[in-house]
Formats: structure tokens, C-alpha cells, sequence
């Protein structure tokens, strides 16, 4: 079978230069991640000095995610030889073993990892992770929680919580972790969007004219999010089609309804063309 | 009896869904999903009696009226909305609805996917519901890894697998095995996809064109 660098033409510092770049983005291509990085181990480990170990990193979560024990096994020898007595290496130990569903065990070392040193936010994170394999949401939520009275700025917690209180069916919950949010990141506009798709699933007049307010805004901020397109037309629309409202309401929100189905036509026009210019050359 | 149906695409990522087709066709078998549940992979592809492959434009449906949500409210159903037009345009309709949780153990319909598959019963009676089974999602397959559901009496029950029939599965596992070792299973976008990046194609053209090849008689495979 070709290797990378023969199939797309590539030499080592392209291929390094790529890892560093998917690094940055923090992107989970796994399977892409796995073909460039065992490549580059075998073949050129010698040349990459001291990246070799983030690389190895990188290379073994990206192999877990493709049930390539094997390599996965391979990367964190080499870091167990390097860092002994590293807690990021232990935590890779631990990943390794939720990936063959070991849990106990798993939790045994993060435990070790806490012992040593309490404010460990990765091994807490790890210990809520694989209680939400174990379809714990209950636990998961509660121990989130008081990680989160701990580490009141982490955004990640705060949008994991929120996904795991939509999954319980607790958007009241849900829309509030995304409010955290949507403070400290007053310019996302996937936030706006997440809040404003809750806010329509709770129902409800109230709830449906906050939600199509903050599709709106989060249109205003990213005038591409065809998400926050589709539902301030739906959201509009539905208010328009309640019966509770006023007269001028319902022309508002007719008027909003239409604005939205035209920009949805435009930009599928667009691409219409673009299409057929693809397809006819 | 039969359930005749052809499968919509839905690419990877956990607790996808999507919504099954059925139609007039022509020996064109149709993706069902590649799903990577758990970091593993499988497709299972159902090959209809006839299917006709249309060329067609994507237009956006300003028509249907919304309805309250479920959590992916505006996603779903966007979606269907999309898909009902390309149906109408193409003579197909759904009928259906499969789902892949995100937990590989656990294949038991969510909440969500009760509600969507409501929706649509409503408008077609013989809807189904299709939960994947996690644990048989492996390339080495024996048994199409689905668990069907039928509604009686206003609720979703399991159907018997008796009664269930799949067209030409050994061949349509073949070609699965082909698409997930190509790497042609990267090519499938789905609707939430589409919604990322809108001249992404939900209706995968190039991956049907793809399936198509792999089918003819020419090839001789089958």
C-alpha cells in the first residue's frame, strides 16, 4: 500500500507541519491523524528532536479513536520510558484503558493522578468522561457540577453540561449553562445559536420570540450561520402562526419570516449555480 | 411482507440519525449509514428493486410550517422540510427513521427519535423506526445490525424479525465493505454537514454515482 508521503507527494516536514497544524485547530480527523503520524514515526523520528513526544501524543489519542490498540500501545511506551513519573503520561495510560472499556482501572489511575495532586482538572474530567460511557448521566451532571463551583471559568465543562442536560431532556438546566456562556463570550455565535435552539424547544410564546431574538443575533455575528438562517425563519413563523398574538406582532414576525426565507433562497441559488457550472464543465 | 425501502445517508458522529426513503428505483442500492459508533466503522447499504438516480438542484422549502421541537428542533426539521421537496421532486417519500446512539450498548429508541418517528407515521402509515445496534456494527458482520420497530397502537414496538425481509444483503454488505476500504465512507454528508457548509451535497450524488459503479453488471461482481 502507497505510503503518504507517496501518494500525495509529500516530504517529513509537510507532514510534520500538518500534525502541528490539526494540533492547533484542535481537529479529531483521526483516521488522517493516524496514517500521517505512524508514517512519520517509523520512517522519521530520528528528525523530529524533541516534537517527537507531543507527536506521539497526539499520534496515540488519535489511534484510540480508531481502535488501533496496537500503535496506541506503541506511542505510550515510548512516553512511559521518556516521563516516568508524568501525570499527562498516566492520563494517557487511563484514556488507553476507557478505550478497552477497563474502566476500574482506569479510575484507579486517575485517582492515583488526584492523590498526588488535587486540583488535576484533566483526571477529573477523565472520571466524568467515563461515567458518561457508563450512561451515568445523573452522576456525570452532579460531579460536573461541583468541578464547575471549582472552575467557574471552564468553558468546556460549561458546554459539555449543557449538552449533557439537553440529553436529559433539562433544557431549563441547559439554556442556563449556555447563558454562562454566552456572558463570557459575548461574540460566539454558536452560542447565541445553541441558546436560541433550546429556547425553541422549550415551546412556548415567551420562549419562541427569545429564541428567534437570539438567532438573530447570532446572525449578527455570523451572517454564514445557516442554522441561526433556518431557525429565525422557523421561529418567526411560528410565532406569526400563534393565535395569542397581537396584529402587529404577527406582521412583524411575518415580515422577519420572509426576510429569512429570502436570504435561504439566495444562498441556495448560489450554490445552484455554482453547481451547475461544476456539473456542465 | 416486504418493507421496500431504500436508506438515506447520514455520515459518522454519534446519535446520527436519518430518515428513510422509499421510492420508484432501479438497481441502484442506496447508503444506509457509516456510522463510526465507537471508533468502528460499518455501512450497511440496502439494494431496492429500482431506483431511479435523478440529477437534481436543491431548493430551499419555505413552505412547510414549522413544529414545536424536539432538541435538534430546527435541525430535523429543516431537514425534513428540505427532504420533502427533493422528494416530491424525485417521487420519493419517507418512511422512516434510523438512529445510532452515541453508546454503543444501548440501541433503545430516545425520546427524540420516538417524536420524529411520530411525526412521520403521521403522514405515512407503514412508517418504521431503525435503531442501530452498536455491538454489531463490526466489519465483519453476519446479521444487519438494525433493530426495527413498528408503531401499534400508538406506540413503537418491536417488530418481529420474522416478518423482516432485507433485499439482496450479502451484496449489499459487499459493497459496504468496498466503500468503508476505499475510503469513499469520508465522501457521505449528511444534513447536519450540510447545515456546517451548504454546498455540501445531502443528497450525495457522488457517492450514489460511486454505488451505482460498484453494482452494474459490468463489474461483474454481481
Amino acid at each position: 500500500m502507497a505510503s503518504v508521503s507517496e501518494m500525495y507527494d509529500v516530504g517529513w516536514e509537510e507532514m510534520r507541519d500538518k500534525l502541528r497544524k490539526w494540533r492547533e485547530d484542535n481537529y479529531r480527523n483521526s483516521e488522517q491523524i493516524v496514517d500521517v503520524g505512524e508514517e512519520l514515526i517509523s520512517e522519521h523520528s530520528s528528525k523530529l528532536g524533541d516534537d517527537i513526544w507531543i507527536i506521539y501524543e497526539q499520534v496515540m489519542i488519535a489511534a484510540l479513536d480508531c481502535s488501533r490498540d496496537d500503535l496506541a500501545l506503541t506511542c505510550l511506551q515510548e512516553l512511559r520510558k521518556q516521563f516516568p513519573d508524568s501525570h499527562r503520561v498516566k492520563r494517557l495510560s487511563g484514556m488507553r484503558l476507557e478505550a478497552l472499556e477497563r474502566y476500574d482501572e482506569a479510575n484507579k489511575h486517575y485517582d492515583a493522578i488526584l492523590q498526588d495532586d488535587p486540583t488535576n482538572t484533566a483526571a477529573r474530567k477523565r472520571k466524568i468522561s467515563i461515567l458518561k460511557a457508563q450512561g451515568k448521566s445523573a452522576e456525570a451532571i452532579r460531579e460536573l457540577n461541583e468541578y464547575l463551583e471549582q472552575f467557574v471559568g471552564d468553558q468546556e465543562a460549561w458546554h459539555e453540561l449543557s449538552e449533557l442536560y439537553i440529553n436529559e431532556h433539562d433544557y431549563g438546566k441547559a439554556a442556563f449553562c449556555l447563558e454562562e456562556l454566552m456572558m463570557t463570550n459575548p461574540h460566539n455565535h454558536l452560542y447565541c445559536e445553541q441558546y436560541a435552539e433550546v429556547k425553541y424547544t422549550q415551546g412556548g410564546l415567551e420562549n419562541l420570540e427569545l429564541s428567534r431574538k437570539y438567532f438573530a443575533q447570532a446572525l449578527r455575528l455570523n451572517n454564514r450561520n445557516m442554522r441561526a438562517l433556518f431557525g429565525l425563519y422557523m421561529s418567526a413563523s411560528h410565532i406569526s402562526a400563534s393565535p395569542k398574538v397581537s396584529a402587529k406582532v404577527k406582521k412583524d414576525n411575518m415580515k422577519y419570516a420572509a426576510w429569512a426565507a429570502t436570504q435561504i433562497n439566495r444562498a441556495y441559488k448560489v450554490i445552484a449555480v455554482f453547481l451547475h457550472f461544476l456539473i456542465s464543465s | 411482507g416486504y418493507v421496500d425501502w431504500v436508506l438515506f445517508l447520514s455520515s459518522g458522529h454519534h446519535g446520527r440519525g436519518g430518515a428513510v426513503l422509499s421510492g420508484v428505483c432501479e438497481d441502484v442500492p442506496a447508503l444506509l449509514s457509516v456510522s463510526t459508533v465507537q471508533h468502528q466503522r460499518a455501512a450497511v447499504v440496502v439494494q431496492p428493486d429500482r431506483w431511479r438516480c435523478v440529477r437534481d438542484r436543491l431548493r430551499a422549502a419555505a413552505s412547510l410550517p414549522p413544529a414545536p421541537g424536539s432538541h435538534h428542533s430546527a435541525g430535523p426539521h429543516t431537514g425534513s422540510a428540505q427532504v420533502d421537496v427533493w422528494c416530491s421532486q424525485t417521487q420519493q417519500r419517507i418512511v422512516g427513521y434510523y438512529q445510532a446512539n452515541a453508546c454503543v450498548s444501548d440501541s433503545s429508541p430516545t425520546p427524540c427519535a420516538l417524536k420524529i418517528a411520530d411525526k412521520i407515521s403521521e403522514q405515512f402509515d407503514n412508517a418504521v423506526l431503525l435503531m442501530l445496534d452498536g455491538s454489531k456494527m463490526s466489519p465483519d458482520y453476519r446479521v444487519p445490525p438494525i433493530v426495527m420497530y413498528e408503531r401499534k397502537d400508538s406506540r413503537w414496538m418491536l417488530k418481529d424479525k420474522h416478518t423482516i425481509m432485507l433485499r439482496q444483503w450479502e451484496e449489499t454488505r459487499a459493497i459496504a465493505t468496498q466503500l468503508l476500504e476505499s475510503g469513499d465512507h469520508t465522501l457521505l454528508v449528511d444534513f447536519d454537514s450540510h447545515l456546517d457548509d451548504i454546498t455540501k451535497d445531502w443528497t450525495n450524488q457522488k457517492l450514489n454515482t460511486k454505488i451505482a459503479e460498484l453494482t452494474s453488471p459490468a463489474n461483474g461482481s454481481m
